[in-house]
C-alpha cells in the first residue's frame, strides 16, 4: 500500500537521512511517497507538526519534549518512533583572541576568552528547546561559566548563525552542521569545541511524527522507518559521503555548502562527523529524552510534578522501531556475532549481509 | 478570556488555553509590532490594521533582531510572517534573551484549530507578549491570513512563469545541441525530444535537460583533458 507523508525540515547536514531516502530511490522502493518541506525556522516546524500541516519532522529531541508538554503552545501529540542522527553540532567563538589561545583546553580558552569581552557576550542557539542550549549550558556550568549570568542568550536559526557572528551581531553560537565549519571557512570565527566532545555519541536529530497519523498509518509508519534505516546506514558509509554531498547541495532541495557539509559526514575533515546508524544512533533511548527532560527541570523550564519517565516512554516508541528493524535484518544476530572468532567467517558474513541489503 | 499558567511559578511558559471574547472597553491602543519582511504585504497589512484607531502599528528596524525589536517596544502583539527565521527567539524569549521582562505567550485559540491551522498554513502567526489577559488579535490574525494567502498565491504564479520560462530555455539549448551535433533540422529535433520523453514517461523539459546536462559533462572533461578541446567548446560557446 502506498504511503503519503508531509516531512518537514531544515537545512542541516543532518537532514541526509530524508534526502537521500529521495535521492537514492529508496522510499520509492518501499512505496513511501513523501512530500520535503524545507521551513525556515524551528518553530516552524514545531507549529506545523502540532497544527497538522506536517506528518513528520526532522526534530530536536527537546523540542519534541517541549512541544509534548505544551512548553510553547498547545501540547501536541507526538511520537518519536527513531533516531536520525548523533553529534555533529560546534560550539564557535568569533574575533581574534580565541586564536591567540589554540592548543589550550577548551575550557581555558573560554574562560580567557569571556575575560576579554566587554559584558556579557551574546551567543546563539538555535532554539530554546535544542539539544545545542541543554549541552552549552550543561558544559558552561561544568567550566564554571553561569550561562544566565556571565553570557546573554540568543536564538538564531541555524542558517542565520554565520552572517549573525560576521556582523557583530552575536559573539558566538552553537550549532548544527555545516554552519561551524562554514564560520571558519569564512573567516567569521572558530570552532572551540563539538558538543561530541561535551557527550559522546549524544542523540541529535530524531524523527517526530504526529500520533495521529501514527495511528491511522501503521504499515506506512513502518514502511518509512525501514527506508530512513537503509539512507541511515549509507550516510554512514565515508565511500559514500560524495553522494551524500551531491544529494544535501542539490539546488533544489537543500542547497547546502559541499565542503562545509562534507567535513561532517563520515570520513570528513571537520571538528565534529555525525552517526547516523551505527553506535545505536538511530535507537530511540527513552533515557536519552528523560537526560533531556532533567536538564529543562535543572533550568526551571518544567515543573517538579511533571512525570519525566512517563512523559520519555508515551513520546519515545522504540517497540515501533525494534519492528521496523526486524524487518530491515539490520542487526547482527547472536548466531551471528559467534563467528567472530573466525576471520573468515566475519570477512565473508559482512559481505554477504551488504549484499543482502536490498539497495 | 482565560489564562492558565502552569501550576508552578517558576514555569516560563503561559498557555492560552481557550478564546472568549474581550468584556470590558479598554481604551489604551494595542500595540502590534508586525515583522515582515515582505515590504509590499506589511505595506498592506499596515493599511488595512491602521484604520483601526485601537491600533498602534510597530516595525522593527531593518536587520534587527526580532528580539531586540520586542525588547525595544515592547508591543502587546508580535505578528510575525512565519518564513522570518529569527521567530524561534518568541518560543523563548524570555528565558533565552533574559533581558526581557514580560512572558511570551503562544497565541493558540484552541477552541478554533481549524482557524489556527488555517493561519500556520497562510503563513503568518501571532505571539502575545502580555501576561495578563490579551486584546483580541483574531480580527488581526484573519486580516494577516487573508493577506498571507492572497500574496502567496501571487508568489507561486510567479514562481510557475518562472519555471515555465526556464524549461523552454532549457528545451532551446537541447534543440540547438541536437542540431548542431546530430544534423538535425529543428522540427526533428523536436521530435526528437518529445518521442524521447513519451517512450519513457517522462516530461519533453526533463529529457531535455538531460541533454544539456550530458553536454555540460563532455565539455568539463574536455577542459580538463586536452587544451585545444577547450579552446573549440569555447568558440561553440559563443557560437549559440
Amino acid at each position: 500500500m502506498s504511503t503519503r507523508i508531509r516531512i518537514g525540515m531544515l537545512r542541516l547536514t543532518d537532514s541526509a537521512p530524508v534526502v537521500v531516502g529521495r535521492s537514492h530511490g529508496i522510499f520509492d522502493t518501499l512505496d513511501v511517497h513523501p512530500t520535503i518541506s524545507i521551513e525556515p525556522s524551528w518553530a516552524n516546524i514545531a507549529d506545523k507538526l502540532t497544527y497538522g500541516l506536517l506528518d513528520a519532522a526532522v526534530m530536536l529531541p527537546p523540542l519534541a519534549l517541549a512541544s509534548t508538554l505544551g512548553l510553547r503552545g498547545p501540547a501536541a501529540k507526538l511520537i518519536v518512533p527513531m533516531g536520525l542522527s548523533q553529534g555533529g553540532n560546534t560550539i564557535v567563538l568569533g574575533g581574534e583572541a580565541i586564536k591567540e589561545s589554540a592548543g589550550l583546553p577548551p575550557g581555558a580558552r573560554l574562560l580567557a576568552w569571556l575575560a576579554g569581552q566587554a559584558g556579557r557576550p551574546r551567543i546563539a542557539v538555535v532554539h530554546r528547546f535544542s539539544t545545542h542550549n541543554l549541552l552549552l549550558r550543561y558544559w558552561l556550568s561544568l567550566t564554571g561559566v553561569d550561562p544566565d549570568q556571565d553570557i546573554e542568550t540568543v536564538v538564531v536559526p541555524p542558517e542565520q548563525v554565520v552572517p549573525a557572528l560576521a556582523s557583530g551581531q552575536i559573539a558566538g553560537f552553537c550549532a548544527g552542521a555545516p554552519w561551524g565549519v562554514t564560520a571558519e571557512m569564512a573567516g567569521a570565527g572558530s570552532v572551540l569545541l563539538g558538543t561530541s566532545d561535551i557527550w559522546p555519541f549524544h542523540p541529535e536529530k530524531c524523527l517526530a511524527v504526529r500520533a495521529e497519523w501514527a495511528e491511522a498509518n501503521p504499515d506506512g509508519l513502518t514502511h518509512l522507518l525501514r527506508a530512513l534505516m537503509r539512507a541511515q546506514v549509507i550516510c554512514d558509509k565515508p565511500e559514500q559521503a560524495e553522494t551524500v554531498v551531491d544529494a544535501l547541495a542539490d539546488a533544489d532541495g537543500l542547497a547546502l555548502p559541499r565542503e562545509a557539509a562534507r567535513a561532517a559526514l563520515p570520513g570528513g575533515s571537520g571538528h565534529e562527523q555525525i552517526h547516523f546508524h551505527g553506535a545505536g544512533a538511530a535507537f530511540p533511548a527513552p533515557p536519552h529524552a528523560i537526560w533531556f527532560l532533567r536538564q529543562m527541570r535543572r533550568w526551571g523550564w518544567i515543573d517538579a510534578e511533571t512525570n519525566i519517565g512517563g512523559v520519555a516512554r508515551t513520546l519515545y516508541r522504540p517497540d515501533l522501531f525494534s519492528l521496523a528493524a526486524r524487518m530491515e535484518d539490520l542487526f547482527v544476530s547472536s548466531a551471528h556475532s559467534r563467528n567472530f572468532e573466525d576471520s573468515d567467517a566475519f570477512t565473508a558474513g559482512s559481505a554477504s549481509e551488504t549484499s543482502t541489503l536490498p539497495f | 478570556m482565560h489564562v492558565a499558567p502552569h501550576q508552578n511559578r517558576h514555569n516560563s511558559c503561559y498557555v492560552l488555553r481557550e478564546w472568549c471574547p474581550l468584556n470590558d472597553n479598554r481604551s489604551a491602543a494595542v500595540r502590534i509590532l508586525l515583522a515582515d519582511d515582505d515590504a509590499a504585504r506589511a505595506g498592506a497589512l499596515t493599511k488595512v490594521l491602521s484604520a483601526d484607531a485601537s491600533l498602534t502599528i510597530l516595525r522593527p528596524q531593518p536587520g534587527e533582531l526580532l528580539a531586540d525589536a520586542v525588547a525595544a517596544l515592547a508591543p502587546d502583539v508580535v505578528l510575525v510572517d512565519m518564513a522570518r527565521p529569527d521567530r524561534d527567539a518568541l518560543d523563548g524569549i524570555r528565558v533565552v534573551a533574559s533581558n526581557s521582562p514580560r512572558p511570551i505567550v503562544l497565541f493558540v485559540d484552541q477552541d478554533d484549530p481549524a482557524f489556527m491551522e488555517e493561519a500556520i498554513g497562510a503563513g503568518v502567526s501571532s505571539y502575545n507578549v502580555l501576561g495578563v489577559p490579551p486584546p483580541d488579535v483574531k480580527p488581526i490574525l484573519r486580516a494577516a491570513a487573508a493577506l498571507f494567502r492572497h500574496h502567496q498565491t501571487a508568489r507561486s504564479e510567479l514562481r510557475q512563469a518562472e519555471t515555465r520560462l526556464r524549461e523552454q530555455e532549457t528545451v532551446n539549448r537541447a534543440k540547438a545541441i541536437l542540431i548542431r551535433d546530430r544534423r538535425m533540422a529543428e522540427p526533428d529535433a523536436y521530435r526528437w525530444l518529445r518521442t524521447r520523453a513519451m517512450a519513457s514517461g517522462r516530461r519533453i523539459p526533463d529529457v531535455a535537460q538531460e541533454v544539456v546536462a550530458g553536454e555540460r559533462r563532455t565539455k568539463d572533461e574536455g577542459r580538463v583533458q586536452t587544451p585545444e578541446h577547450t579552446q573549440e567548446t569555447t568558440r561553440e560557446e559563443g557560437a549559440q
